[in-house]
């Protein structure tokens, strides 16, 4: 069989695509330089023409660094979907280039001198973003799904880190905003230079490794009958990889979705085998970003708006995945919630439940009194500095309450333990529509931002309820649809960042869960609304008890499946939308909440959904206490902080063996 | 516990029509601000302020005027430190559009006032005047504001004097983002109004925005090849090496002629004082050659 060959039509679809290359390298190059001088520009260059100039040290390596790019990523993201058997694995979606980047990020402010060897620190953070990937996702078998969700919890939980860092030093920081969205700007050879000879040991790799990696197509037992160390070869394999990404992520910043696109565009034109995808997709990769870079030259090129390709790359690229996901044949592997008899089962739910509404009282009442003021830690008594202190203490715990709420509606739903609305891209299209507003309406009134965000929500569960409807509510399905507007929104809020305009920094803060802008009334209704939602959703509970046993066990029950899943659904983006306009998207009390209630043993639906709830209070209020006191005067948002607490909580409750 | 914790919330239900008392018109005293500029004039003026927010950046952008030791920060710009704020007891808060959001809450500690050295479609050396006479009416420092105002005129036309027989080049005036991105101050900002009125061009004509800046490739200052380029401290982390390997960088006209100019820090939104401290380095670099 020829390697290398494609059905006609595929072949016809990529000599369209090196034309159009070349066409807009023609169109770009002219724009830059008249005609006349480019005979001149090859035989003697002559460097005092600015023109000529130009054309030399930076329309043309930036040329080579797209193609360079696009190819590793594409070549990156081949690799790990044969690694790891998994369609949708790539260097964005399993948290590579985010840790790469956020290496990056934490040396130029803290140990600057580390930055001599980039390459190695990016690959440094890349490697442990994708071991936390893993230890996330080990317990479910590395299933596909859960592999990327797993890794979209790590990007958020990076992503998180790194708003922090911009917080505090949002000038020092405006080189980190470009980065985070790639921009392919060149002044010069060295980057190419520096990238080159690493692609090049690498793809010496990857030609010593095609053939056991073939084998992978064959299942386990397969190869290992061959004789092949799948552990090993899967390791090597990734480890190439993540390298090829951290060199791209240490000269350019973070391309998004490059890495997935090009391989599914390559399987989607006819490429079957791995040589042919080997082949293809860093080709096809190359061909995306340089398409992308001409687009962004000549829409944004002499603008004052510097406009980062890979922002562009992964707007472009959220949509696409949106249309992949219907298209994707996935391995069956749906993750199931822990059977019952190997979590601890209360035998009566009342006492802990009010231990629990204990304990939350204490810790509001503690929150409320106690904390660091200009004569350091003390005791305050005085109503004027309280009044700041009780919104901020009941908006984050109706913010919580209704997170753990939604997130134990969403799990049950599903029956998949890594449901949550951060997870399901709701919180994420209501701050879309809040961050538009802060564009188009500085200073908008409270109304305006609370209409705008629900619009957002709304639409977001609009199209999520669609896009279920058309596959028969697919829980898998629904998750990759909310990844993919995660995915958006992600690169809206960081194309929006590196824009670099001053209304960002007050963007970021609401972004990141600050309950600073929480007034009294706000907070009131936000309690109160948490608590009507909690009653209203205390009567689903038998269907919620059913709904996670499958398709046929319900119905059998007599449970009207289509209308039970709706009202959930509803009341789950109703609560995550009213958290969301409180605390920002970016939090995961809604996915912890439910897990941690399980774990203490509340497995019947009403019990869970108390538990739930409580324990998502008590979280963000904790959460916001440690915010406004750990870098006093300065004010860490309690969403940043609840995700960064439940991060490192998931990584360690959802990764351990038992 | 409970009902300590009621009576409290009891007491601020009741509490909270009272704060909205009717401002006082009497000269401030106690003035905290938001925004550096206006923190920087209103030292200009003679006004401590009680209080500026996020003074530790402050002194690494700003530096000049340096905030006096007893100047207490207020956390980050975007949300100031609430129950510091009512600790302090300001009689009146300075803030600016960008910070409107916060207004609500600001007003329930002490009157609020926005003033914007920037808006859309103004001369910011004028605003920047005309903000310096208004914190001087709320202070009540009018005599130091007309001081402030004259002194810069007076320099102002001293250097416009001395230049006028010169032909200079064209300015650039940039901040680097890193070795490969700057952003670029264009006519909206404070100092291309100063280049303005020194008869003086600024070298960036393709737009700014809102504040007065653009972001722009190094490369595309080469678009002015006659132009000069002056650069403001701080440079990101191994910029400066970093451009020195540059071969673009090296083949730039203005690097090439040796017409560049590195400024220390000068807050690029700031009032009257960046300005004159702006026309200072300005007149320095020149006599320099």
């Amino acid at each position: 069989m020829n390697s290398a060959a494609l059905q006609p039509p595929s072949r016809l679809w990529l000599a369209a695509l090196l034309l159009l290359c070349i066409g807009a390298a023609l169109f770009s190059l002219h724009q830059q330089m008249p005609l006349a001088q480019w005979g001149a520009l090859i035989w003697q260059p002559d460097l005092n023409n600015l023109d000529q100039l130009l054309v030399y040290y930076s329309w043309l390596p930036r040329l080579c660094m797209a193609v360079l790019c696009g190819g590793a990523l594409g070549l990156a993201g081949v690799l790990m979907q044969q690694v790891l058997r998994n369609p949708l694995a790539s260097p964005t979606t399993l948290g590579v280039a985010n840790g790469a980047q956020l290496a990056l990020a934490l040396a130029t402010l803290y140990a600057p001198t580390l930055l001599v060897a980039r390459e190695w620190l990016a690959l440094l953070g890349g490697g442990l973003a994708t071991l936390l990937v893993f230890a996330l996702a080990r317990r479910r078998g590395l299933s596909p799904l859960t592999l990327i969700l797993a890794g979209l919890v790590v990007s958020l939980l990076l992503g998180a880190v790194n708003v922090m860092l911009m917080l505090l030093q949002p000038q020092g920081l405006a080189a980190l905003f470009i980065w985070s969205a790639g921009s392919l700007s060149q002044n010069n050879w060295d980057g190419v230079l520096f990238l080159l000879p690493r692609l090049a040991a690498a793809l010496l790799l990857i030609g010593w490794l095609v053939r056991p990696l073939r084998l992978l197509e064959l299942d386990d037992s397969g190869a290992r009958s061959l004789g092949v160390s799948l552990a090993k070869l899967r390791l090597l394999g990734l480890a190439v990889a993540v390298f090829m990404t951290a060199c791209v992520v240490s000269s350019v910043g973070v391309i998004g979705f490059i890495g997935l696109a090009a391989p599914a565009i390559a399987r989607l034109l006819g490429a079957r085998t791995l040589q042919q995808r080997l082949l293809w997709a860093p080709l096809l990769g190359a061909a995306l970003l340089l398409l992308t870079d001409f687009g962004v030259q000549y829409f944004a090129g002499n603008s004052s708006v510097l406009l980062p390709t890979g922002g562009v790359t992964a707007l472009l690229g959220a949509p696409l995945l949106l249309w992949l996901i219907p298209r994707l044949r996935l391995p069956a592997g749906r993750p199931q919630l822990q059977p019952a008899t190997q979590l601890p089962r209360l035998q009566r739910e009342q006492p802990l439940l009010l231990l629990m509404a204990l304990l939350l009282l204490g810790a509001a009442v503690l929150a409320l009194l106690f904390g660091l003021g200009p004569q350091g830690w003390s005791w305050v008594l005085d109503p004027q500095v309280l009044q700041w202190r009780i919104s901020r203490i009941l908006g984050a715990a109706g913010a919580g309450l209704m997170l753990g709420l939604a997130g134990s509606l969403l799990q049950r739903l599903t029956g998949n333990p890594m449901a949550s609305p951060e997870l399901m891209g709701i919180s994420a299209g209501a701050a879309m529509g809040l961050m538009l507003l802060l564009f188009i309406w500085i200073g908008a009134p409270l109304w305006a931002r609370l209409g705008m965000g629900f619009l957002g929500a709304l639409i977001t569960l609009l199209i999520i309820i669609s896009f279920a409807r058309r596959h028969a509510y697919s829980p898998d399905r629904l998750l990759l649809v909310g990844i993919a507007i995660a995915a958006l929104f992600d690169a809206v809020k960081m194309l929006v960042l590196s824009l670099n305009d001053p209304r960002g920094q007050s963007v970021l803060s609401w972004l990141s869960g600050s309950t600073y802008f929480v007034e009294l009334p706000t907070a009131l209704m936000a309690i109160a609304c948490g608590v009507a939602l909690l009653l209203l959703c205390l009567p689903l509970a038998r269907w919620l008890t059913l709904l996670p046993l499958g398709e046929s066990t319900p119905r059998s029950l007599g449970v009207p499946m289509r209308a039970a899943r709706l009202s959930i659904m509803l009341a789950a983006a109703m609560l995550t939308a009213a958290a969301t306009l409180l605390v920002g998207p970016l939090s995961f009390v809604g996915l912890m909440a439910p897990h941690m209630a399980r774990m203490l043993g509340f497995h019947q639906a009403r019990g869970q959904l108390l538990a739930s709830a409580l324990i998502g209070a008590l979280l963000m209020v904790v959460a916001d206490w440690l915010g406004r006191n750990i870098l006093f005067p300065d004010q860490l948002p309690a969403g940043l902080l609840a995700a960064l607490v439940g991060g490192v909580y998931l990584i360690w409750g959802l990764g351990r063996r038992r | 516990m409970r009902r300590h914790w009621l009576r409290i919330f009891a007491g601020l239900l009741l509490w909270l029509p009272l704060t909205l008392h009717a401002a006082s018109e009497a000269p401030y005293s106690r003035i905290v601000t938001l925004d550096w500029g206006l923190a920087e004039t209103l030292i200009g003026i003679g006004v401590t302020p009680l209080a500026v927010a996020d003074l530790t950046n402050y002194r690494r952008w700003v530096g000049e005027p340096q905030m006096p030791p007893q100047v207490h920060n207020l956390g980050l710009r975007s949300e100031p430190n609430l129950e510091l704020l009512t600790q302090l007891k300001p009689d009146l808060i300075l803030i600016t559009p960008q910070f409107e959001a916060a207004r609500p809450l600001l007003e329930r500690i002490a009157p609020v006032k926005s003033l914007a050295i920037y808006r859309p479609d103004s001369d910011p050396l004028q605003t920047a005047e005309e903000i310096t006479r208004e914190l001087a009416e709320l202070t009540g420092h009018q005599p130091q504001a007309q001081q402030l105002v004259d002194d810069f005129e007076r320099q102002l036309a001293r250097l416009r004097g001395k230049l006028a027989g010169q032909s200079l080049p064209p300015f650039y005036l940039v901040s680097f983002i890193d070795e490969r991105h700057v952003r670029v101050y264009g006519e909206h900002n404070l100092f291309s109004a100063v280049l303005a009125r020194l008869g003086q061009e600024n070298a960036w004509q393709a737009g700014d925005n809102y504040w007065g800046y653009a972001q722009a490739g190094v490369e595309q200052l080469a678009d002015n090849p006659d132009a000069a380029l002056i650069y403001f401290a701080p440079l990101p982390l191994n910029t400066e090496q970093q451009l020195a390997g540059s071969k673009l960088w090296q083949q730039m006209p203005f690097v090439q002629q040796g017409r560049v100019y590195a400024f220390p820090p000068t807050w690029q939104l700031g009032g009257l004082l960046a300005a004159q401290r702006f026309m200072g380095l300005f007149e320095g670099a020149l006599s320099d050659e």
